[in-house]
């Protein structure tokens, strides 16, 4: 393990993408596990606007017919090494939309989940849990 | 494999300039454990832990090691040049502002006009790589950088005239632009900071300083949540590391300006030293912290208006006090 990457695992950067949920987990994502209260930044965490800036990737939400292909768009554009976390039970299972015509989930049929956090919407605490995982999984690809 | 190479080059690229040019390094890790400073002080300020100290070079050298992608349809040259351009430039502001005591720049190479060119570059080069990345979102950044430039422009422009015309009227010119001959006139009669017919040209001095930072509310060309970092958009890996040191570096001409222009102080070796860090940090804490953990972000309309009218005001009541009182 380089000089570069030991230093790496200390900045892993956030970038959330909703594939059609139903706002749930990301009131929890933004509004609780990044708050104050809750605080990734001890973790060396920032939440970043774009996806070209981001090192772990958050996905919610059942990945509905609609919004597919932006969704895989957008991740393809995400630079490697990336880890992905799928937030809440939707895009680990299609949760109550299960067996729906209008998504094409889960997820894992068309992206590598590294750590799946269920819930409804999962606790603050699991979420930081997850992220913590997260990071432990992409100190091994640097 | 490739990546690999072309990373380890950029980084020697980037380290070669600092090696040859010590002060510019000091500069720049100073400038960076500020910034964690800044970190940790915001995360107190709303009762969290906050990131450790070192957080922004762990940032730094994370970017370093990720990959750099340039978007379909972006000129590719320019697109990595302008990193390289803005930093190099802030590399070149700092090697003319005096640290008093400490470092003395040569007075041949240049004076407060090139200082002046020197620091709007990184604004050009912010808004050149906004409409280069061919993104909607660089291009809105672009164009917000571009108004909030006009607005701040100005009135820093009178400031520093009105620096310059006290300290040449003084001396029997009209003006001088030299910066030693700023600092020696301050070391004879006392700091401007201490002048009361200078507060005027101090406060739009501090006005100006959070637009040309971005700091919010004046982060409006690079706001994450509404434009995606604007500008920075499209850019990641090492491009994007050079971005970051360009801002920080900036942020070192800044403040090292605001001490050179009001409080310069007649200390040398080391006291010299530990004031410029202690004046450098009641800036920062001043001008950054407490102002991002404080406010949201203003509408570019606002900001624009805000700027025509108090540091623009400001600055003509201070260059009109200079010119009258002498």
């Amino acid at each position: 393990m380089s000089f570069l990457s030991k230093v790496s695992v200390r900045s892993p950067w956030l970038y959330r993408i909703n594939a059609g949920s139903c706002n749930g987990c990301d009131v929890e994502l933004a509004t609780t596990a990044l708050i104050p209260r809750y605080d990734v930044e001890r973790l060396g965490c920032q939440y970043c606007g774009t996806p070209k800036h981001a090192d772990i990737v958050l996905i919610t939400g059942p990945l509905t017919a609609r919004i597919k292909d932006k969704v895989l768009q957008v991740y393809q554009e995400i630079p490697d090494p990336k880890v992905t976390i799928a937030v809440g039970i939707c895009p680990i299972s299609g949760g109550v939309f299960r067996d729906s015509y209008a998504i094409e989930g889960p997820i894992d049929k068309y992206i590598d989940v590294d750590v799946n956090i269920p819930g409804c919407p999962p606790r603050p605490q699991a979420i930081l849990e997850g992220i913590a995982m997260a990071i432990e999984i992409w100190k091994q690809r640097l | 494999m490739m990546l690999e190479v072309m990373n380890t080059l950029i980084l020697k690229a980037v380290l070669a300039p600092l090696v040859l040019f010590p002060v510019a390094a000091a500069v720049l890790v100073f400038g960076l454990l500020l910034k964690g400073v800044d970190r940790i002080v915001v995360a107190r300020l709303q009762r969290r832990v906050g990131p450790p100290l070192l957080q922004p070079f762990f940032d730094i050298l994370k970017l370093m090691s990720k990959q750099s992608m340039v978007p379909i349809g972006a000129p590719r040259t320019l697109f990595l040049a302008l990193p390289m351009i803005g930093a190099c430039s802030m590399c070149l502001a700092i090697a003319l502002v005096p640290i008093v005591g400490v470092y003395e720049p040569n007075g041949q190479f240049g004076d407060l006009i090139v200082l002046l060119y020197l620091l709007t570059v990184p604004a050009i080069v912010l808004m050149l790589a906004g409409s280069a990345s061919g993104s909607t979102f660089g291009a809105i950044g672009f164009s917000r950088e571009m108004s909030l430039m006009l607005a701040y422009e100005g009135p820093l422009l009178l400031v520093l005239i009105s620096v310059a015309m006290k300290t040449g009227l003084a001396q029997g010119d009209l003006i001088t632009f030299s910066l030693m001959d700023i600092v020696h006139y301050q070391q004879d009669n006392g700091s401007f900071l201490f002048d009361p017919w200078m507060w005027p040209a101090v406060l739009a001095y501090l006005s100006i300083i959070p637009a040309n930072l971005g700091i919010p509310p004046f982060d409006i060309p690079e706001a994450e949540s509404e434009v995606l970092e604007g500008p920075l958009c499209e850019y990641s890996g090492p491009a994007l590391a050079l971005f970051k040191i360009m801002s920080t570096m900036k942020t070192m001409v800044v403040l090292a300006l605001g001490i050179v222009m009001f409080i310069p102080g007649n200390a040398t070796g080391m006291m010299a030293l530990i004031g410029f860090v202690f004046k450098c940090l009641i800036l920062f804490l001043l001008t950054k912290s407490l102002l991002r953990a404080s406010v949201g972000r203003m509408r570019i309309d606002q900001a624009f208006l805000f700027y025509f009218k108090w540091p623009e005001l400001l600055g003509i009541v201070g260059l009109l006090l200079v010119v009258f009182k002498g």
